[in-house]
């Protein structure tokens, strides 16, 4: 059955779950979609498929006014599209949301398509703003790597979209925010042609996925040094990367390379300690979104392509960076 | 054995440029190829029928001009090509897209395994192959970067959804999406390559397609989704902020920039 | 060094362009010659930003009696900018600006430091014209460049870099800043100074800008790869494409464990699998018809010499692969080569050249793999040992090898350049007389001996 705008209302947004620990995209699409809820004047609601006791009250706190709790004991312990899909779908011809939102994580990205295609919806991939226009939501998604950005409407309901990671604030926590929460039984729990027959774990290093690159050059002197360096990177979420001078003086294996012949990367951050800037090196990393240069050498060529630079001794500064950044965590 | 490999000619993203006033891409200001990883979905596809035997069909929607990526399809294995093309599926958004794709998988007779790339470099979504899936009715597997094992009957593939890799297997028939780690596609042969140049292509339009969609759900009729307007978002400077003698306001600005990019919340 | 030669760079290009730091200057000290010479640490870098910056440096060198070193990406293989006695070591990485490309004549204008890795950048955005060499290493400036004329794998249609270089502007080694040249396709005024300073290695003046030539963007371009069973049928094959009339825009030959051992080393794959020879074409043309009509000829006169295996790449990401693992054979021999040399030999000699070289290598019991601009002529023979140290009969082999090169009217080096390492061979190149009219030249360019010395010339 088709939906059409008057009978749909409210904002669903869909939590994503990993062993019962919710995605902070999820939080941040609850923040983005109170905004939206507020202008529209409907109610903000969330689903999250789970085993039946899982805690779901988080995302009340996190502003939803009401969760739908998809229960099964075993069924949404692993990341099955057709089930997820299933059950999705018949939750949303329910409740008739009039927009629905997903993380854009890969999982998201992979789910909401196939729920898009159940419900014949429109489906916006990867925005990174969303807005109220006369009542209805725009979409706005960079294209073409990044050098446009399409403002989108959908024509048919809900409208539905996958949204970055990181692009919004996350909802402040509140818990002493009240909410109802509806749990349910999955209505479709064991028919999916796939299985999951287990989950791996993988070793591969691989710099060029890393959302923040910190990155070690001539300037670092003993291999010992690159602790400080991978503790500022762990603490930021990221990895170690190191120039070709590091890699020849053989403080580093060359799969942390970055530059034009060995791996190009393109991280939110980089961050280049003692890297002075080859073009070689610049060729592999120009592209970040943020780079921040600390160099003691004025001259050293990194720092006219840096956003941030501090001209002066890696070994003061990066200790002092880790411990404000503990502090902060403690 | 019937494996479908779904195509799509692009512009060369080093090259083309964006008309601003226009609010479109200059097509012309750049050769085109085929999608990247398309390339990894048909060496997925070549790889398995060198062992399992069967037929590769290379299915593409775009303009007449994308018959070159298909021919060049054939040169890289493929046994036969279909071109989607009709003035009436312009403006076909993701729906429409991949509404049309299904039926022309059902004319052809549906297929045992369906191979499309993550996504392709233009159009960025990564939304086609899963919702070809959905309207096939046909379970898929996402970002697929190793296949373990296969039969006549089945799958198993690895796949890197929720942070985590996945070993899983499906019977047929699945649509897959690979990545561009699964495999290193093969160069065609230059004899190949000379002898697809003469291959032809056959181009179905909405007449081919009428028994398995209507008029109304093909091009921008079709679609859910329409583009407002375009924004140019203004180049992108660097900041060139230099700090020099004071280390600690220096630190205190970073972390200012690094609370900001959300990374300190992991 | 002397603490006032610090002041005075100071005064000239401002304090945070002048750099003393010793683990700093270390690192400018170098280049990416395998063969290293000592240098001489005691020196100073400046970083001057304009010509009349590096000219006012060139006064005061000459004034103090201190040696000029120009440096550019230190991509060279020859120890050119390495300096062996105290010298101010100009960095001209500030030399960053692409001026103006002039369409109606087909020239681009830019600054010394401007990296080959810019004008790729810069011309693949141009719709449709680009810079058709490929003159080495992507970090190299086209000072440097220019420098030392160099020539790399795109030379068999648009020549090597003497060829592209229409005009620059120069700071002569006592200090004036002189133009040379201009955008015109004769000119019979005088010397040619021009050509003089191309490939003088920064001994006969510091380039700090250039005109260089541009060619329209062919439409189809494609890179071939066709292997084969043996060196003789791979090397036969090149004059037979030649003589055809087809103009690739490179020809090169590559050994497969070099080819191989590259890709390894930055995650690649080489995609040919038979044979153990292989020859990379790129072909450009305008019309697609003539594109394939030409590999179409390329088939046919490698299935006459045996081919075994002849795969096409036309996706930009496949032939930019192909490009990168060649560009990477240097660096990945690096741990066991000795030498790499850099004979050049007509075209007519190189399959009996070949065949000495592989006879030499049996008789020294020496491995030497070969990888070669084999279209022009540009054989580097590897010199290598399993842990890169120099064998007891290395100035043997040398000799031979270098006597084999002159046999074959060949040069001691076809693109990499003298340096501070091929000197001494170069009397058995050039007679006295020859060697003599060098040295004067210099002499009346740089009294004083002031830029680069020791450098080109013995």
């Amino acid at each position: 059955m088709k939906m059409t705008e008057k009978d749909c209302k409210g904002i669903l947004v869909f939590a994503e779950q990993k062993k019962e620990r919710i995605h902070r995209v999820s939080y941040e699409l609850l923040g983005k979609g109170k905004e939206l809820a507020a202008q529209l004047d409907c109610p903000l609601c969330s689903v999250v498929l789970g085993p039946p006791d899982m805690d779901v009250a988080e995302l009340i706190y996190r502003g939803a006014d009401i969760v739908y709790h998809i229960t099964d004991p075993m069924a949404f312990a692993a990341p099955d599209e057709v089930l997820y899909e299933q059950n999705l779908v018949r939750l949303i011809r329910d409740v008739k949301p009039e927009i629905c939102l997903f993380g854009a994580t890969n999982f998201g990205r992979s789910l909401a398509p196939r729920v898009a295609a159940k419900l014949g919806a429109g489906l916006t991939a990867d925005c990174t703003h969303l807005a109220i226009d006369q009542g209805q939501l725009v979409q706005i998604r960079p294209a073409f790597s990044e050098n446009i950005l399409a403002h989108i409407q959908s024509t048919a309901y809900p409208q539905m979209a996958t949204v970055r990671y990181k692009e919004f604030n996350e909802a402040p926590r509140d818990t002493n925010r009240k909410g109802q929460i509806k749990a349910m039984e999955a209505y479709v729990s064991d028919n999916s042609p796939v299985k999951i027959l287990e989950e791996i774990v993988k070793e591969d290093f691989d710099i060029a996925d890393a959302n923040v690159v910190v990155a070690a050059g001539a300037g670092v002197k003993a291999k010992e040094d690159l602790k400080m360096l991978q503790e500022l990177a762990e603490l930021l979420g990221g990895k170690l990367g190191a120039s070709r001078a590091a890699v020849e003086a053989g403080l580093i294996a060359k799969d942390h390379q970055v530059g034009y012949s060995g791996n190009r990367v393109k991280p939110s951050i980089y961050i280049a300690c003692g890297i002075s800037g080859a073009p070689q090196h610049i060729a592999g990393m120009k592209e970040s979104g943020i780079i921040i240069a600390i160099n003691s050498d004025p001259s050293a060529p990194i720092l006219n392509i840096a956003d941030y630079a501090i001209v002066g001794n890696l070994y003061e500064i990066i200790p002092k960076m880790i411990r404000k950044l503990k502090n902060m965590k403690s | 054995m019937r494996i479908v490999v779904l195509v799509k000619q692009v512009p060369d993203m080093e090259r083309v440029k964006f008309d601003c006033e226009a609010g479109r891409v200059d097509r012309s200001s750049a050769g085109t190829e085929i999608n990247p990883f398309d390339l990894n979905a048909l060496e997925a596809a070549v790889s398995i029928q060198e062992q399992l035997g069967g037929k590769i069909i290379t299915l593409s929607m775009g303009p007449a001009a994308a018959e070159d990526a298909l021919k060049d399809t054939i040169a890289r294995g493929a046994d036969e090509s279909v071109l989607l093309s009709d003035r009436r599926f312009g403006g076909a958004d993701v729906k429409a897209t991949a509404k049309t794709i299904a039926a022309a998988i059902k004319k052809l007779g549906g297929a045992d395994l369906i191979f499309a790339g993550i996504q392709t470099v233009d159009g960025d979504t990564g939304q086609v192959g899963p919702e070809t899936a959905g309207y096939l009715d046909i379970p898929h597997i996402s970002n697929v970067d190793f296949i373990s094992a296969y039969s006549e009957t089945d799958i198993t593939v690895v796949s890197n959804v929720m942070e985590g890799s996945y070993v899983k297997k499906s019977s047929y028939p699945v649509l897959i999406t690979v990545t561009k780690d699964i495999n290193q596609p093969r160069l065609p042969s230059m004899k190949r390559k000379l002898s697809a140049r003469k291959a032809h292509i056959p181009v179905w339009g909405y007449e081919e397609l009428q028994d398995y969609i209507r008029e109304d759900e093909i091009g921008l009729q079709g679609s859910a989704t329409k583009v407002k307007r375009i924004e140019v978002p203004p180049a992108v400077t660097r900041k060139g902020q230099v700090w020099r003698e004071n280390v600690e306001e220096a630190i205190d600005g970073l972390v200012e920039v690094l609370k900001k990019a959300k990374v300190l919340e992991v | 060094m002397k603490e006032n030669i610090k002041a005075k760079l100071t005064e000239i290009v401002g304090q945070d362009w002048v750099v003393s730091n010793p683990e700093i200057i270390k690192t400018l000290c170098s280049d990416e010659a395998e063969i290293k010479i000592t240098p001489c640490y005691d020196c100073i870098a400046a970083k001057p930003a304009t010509a009349a910056e590096v000219a006012a440096i060139v006064k005061l060198a000459n004034e103090e009696g201190i040696a000029v070193i120009a440096r550019g990406g230190a991509t060279g293989l020859v120890n050119a900018v390495v300096p062996i006695q105290p010298t101010i070591i100009i960095s001209m990485e500030r030399f960053k600006k692409i001026i103006e490309v002039d369409e109606s004549n087909l020239t681009v204008e830019c600054e010394a430091g401007v990296t080959l890795l810019d004008l790729v950048e810069y011309f693949n955005s141009h719709p449709t014209l680009y810079f058709a060499a490929h003159p080495g290493d992507e970090g190299a400036q086209v000072g440097g460049m220019i420098a030392t004329n160099a020539g790399g794998v795109r030379t068999i249609k648009y020549g090597v870099v003497r060829d592209q270089v229409k005009s620059m502007e120069v700071v002569l080694p006592t200090g004036e800043i002189i133009n040379m040249g201009g955008k015109f396709i004769k000119d019979n005024c005088g010397y040619d100074l021009k050509d003089l300073i191309i490939g003088s290695e920064g001994t006969l003046g510091i380039i700090t800008k250039a005109v260089l030539a541009l060619q329209p963007k062919e439409k189809y371009t494609g890179s071939v790869l066709i292997a084969f069973n043996t060196t003789a049928d791979a090397v036969a094959c090149v004059p037979d494409i030649l003589k055809r009339g087809i103009k690739p825009l490179a020809v090169e030959y590559v050994e497969r464990i070099q080819a191989t051992n590259a890709a390894t080393d930055i995650g690649q794959v080489w995609p040919v699998s038979k044979g153990s020879d292989d020859l990379y074409l790129i072909i450009a043309s305008n019309s697609e018809d003539e594109f394939y009509e030409i590999c179409e000829t390329i088939v046919e006169i490698c299935d006459a010499h045996n081919a075994v295996e002849t795969l096409i790449c036309e996706t930009a990401k496949e032939q930019r692969n192909i490009l990168e693992i060649r560009s990477h054979v240097y660096p990945s021999m690096l741990k066991k080569l000795v030498d790499c040399l850099d004979m050049a030999v007509p075209p007519d000699k190189i399959p009996a050249y070949m065949e000495q070289i592989r006879a030499l290598s049996q008789k020294y019991g020496v491995e030497i793999q070969t990888c070669a601009h084999i279209g022009d002529g540009n054989m580097h023979n590897n010199i290598m040992t399993p842990d890169g140290q120099r064998p007891d009969c290395y100035e043997d082999l040398l000799d031979e090898i270098i006597q084999l090169c002159m046999s074959c009217n060949g040069t001691l080096t076809g693109e990499h350049g003298v340096g501070k390492l091929r000197n001494r061979h170069m009397k058995l190149q050039f007679t006295e007389k020859e060697l003599e009219l060098m040295r004067a030249i210099k002499k009346i360019f740089d009294p004083n001996n002031i830029l680069n010395p020791g450098t080109a010339i013995c």
